[in-house]
């Protein structure tokens, strides 16, 4: 339930604010989105299998932005960026909805 | 990118009672877990939604998921900013925009070249359209003053002929006239008759006709015309000027720097001859 709380102050927060997203982080910033989107899904299912534990989700989370944002950093030096960020987005989405399926069976048995 | 699925947690699971087997909290989630393992998942998201527990995990969980909001609505309110859409491009995309937008603009300016090439083409020709206009406009007037139907000003002469004996015939006018063209009289009335190339002269009783108009003496003519060339003319020995005076007719020639023949002639149209040209 705090959790839940805690995104919906995150997105009031960020809306209110509006701060300006530095140019260094800007291109990592959409990428580490998508990561923490997929970290949050997969903790979901995880919660709805029963199996969740905070410490998985924290780490799963911390490393999926951060290997996300490694990622397209990379690309970014090899010259291939928009490649790979296109690839990190089609995997990372890919996960999403084999997690979005596993939560709707939970929730819906269907 | 180890994540919650099923694989890796069970490891990280099977793992975590090997390490930390005397763990609080460990063995008091693992019971619970097992012991409720007919519950369903969404009576299990009904409980972790429901009853609010504070937990260190779940804070720290909810601090994770307020900085994934925070970014989320970060990206959407600057993604979403169309002046600062091109910010967060990267550099080969703002190299292809950039080329884009060249040739883009060479395209525009090509286009812009041919439409200003074509304006002009267009203006030469309206104005070379005007310029026609306007020459058909000085030539009409020109032939206007020689068939008699506009007014006409400029230096010339008047001839008064004064016939109170009344022995001036039309041939003696016509003689005077035809002298008058001859010295380069270019517009000629007589007592508001205008006369034209097509004019005849008649005797009718006591006075003259010009075109079927009965003029009376004394005849004034008004002819436009170089003053120097048009009196002498008049005044040759043996000339018009001598030939009405021996009819016993006084003639007064007068120059003067500003004549105006007014005197109007309908246009006719013709109804045989047509225009040659095109």
């Amino acid at each position: 339930m705090i959790a839940v709380l805690g995104l919906v102050v995150g997105v009031v927060a960020g809306l209110l604010v509006r701060p300006e997203v530095p140019a260094v982080v800007e291109p990592y910033l959409p990428i580490a989105v998508v990561a923490a989107l997929d970290a949050v899904f997969g903790g979901l299912r995880a919660m709805l299998d029963g199996i969740f534990d905070d410490k998985v989700f924290v780490v799963s989370f911390l490393s999926n932005v951060v290997v996300a944002a490694l990622i397209v950093f990379l690309g970014d030096k090899l010259g291939v960026g928009a490649q790979l960020s296109t690839g990190v987005v089609v995997v990372l989405g890919i996960r999403i909805f084999s997690n979005a399926a596993a939560i709707r069976r939970h929730v819906f048995r269907a | 990118m180890s994540n919650q699925e099923e694989q890796p947690e069970n490891r990280l699971r099977k793992e975590l009672p090997d390490e930390v087997s005397a763990s609080a909290a460990e063995p008091e989630q693992a019971p619970a877990g097992s012991g409720e393992q007919q519950l369903t998942g969404r009576q299990r998201l009904v409980k972790g939604l429901w009853p609010l527990r504070v937990t260190r995990a779940q804070l720290i969980v909810a601090l994770l998921l307020f900085g994934l909001g925070f970014g989320l609505a970060v990206q959407v309110a600057s993604n979403s900013d169309s002046d600062s859409a091109l910010r967060g491009a990267r550099q080969e995309d703002l190299v292809r925009i950039l080329d884009e937008l060249d040739s883009r603009t060479q395209r525009l300016e090509d286009e812009k070249q041919g439409l200003e090439k074509q304006r002009s083409e267009l203006q030469s020709s309206s104005d070379q359209a005007a310029e026609a206009r306007k020459q058909t406009a000085e030539k009409e007037k020109q032939l206007g003053i020689l068939a008699g139907t506009v007014a006409a000003q400029g230096p010339g002469i008047t001839m008064t002929i004064e016939d109170t004996k009344g022995t001036v015939k039309a041939d003696m006018l016509l003689d005077a006239i035809q002298e008058l063209r001859a010295a380069g009289a270019e517009a000629i009335q007589v007592n508001g008759v205008r006369v034209v190339a097509s004019s005849y002269f008649t005797d009718s009783e006591k006075s003259v006709s010009v075109d079927g108009n009965k003029i009376n003496a004394p005849y004034r003519f008004q002819i436009i015309g170089k003053p120097q060339d048009l009196e002498p003319a008049l005044n040759i020995p043996g000339g018009v000027v001598q030939t009405l005076e021996k009819e016993q007719a006084t003639v007064t020639v007068e120059r003067s720097s500003k004549i105006v023949v007014d005197a109007l002639r309908q246009a006719k149209q013709p109804d045989y001859a047509r225009s040659s040209s095109q």
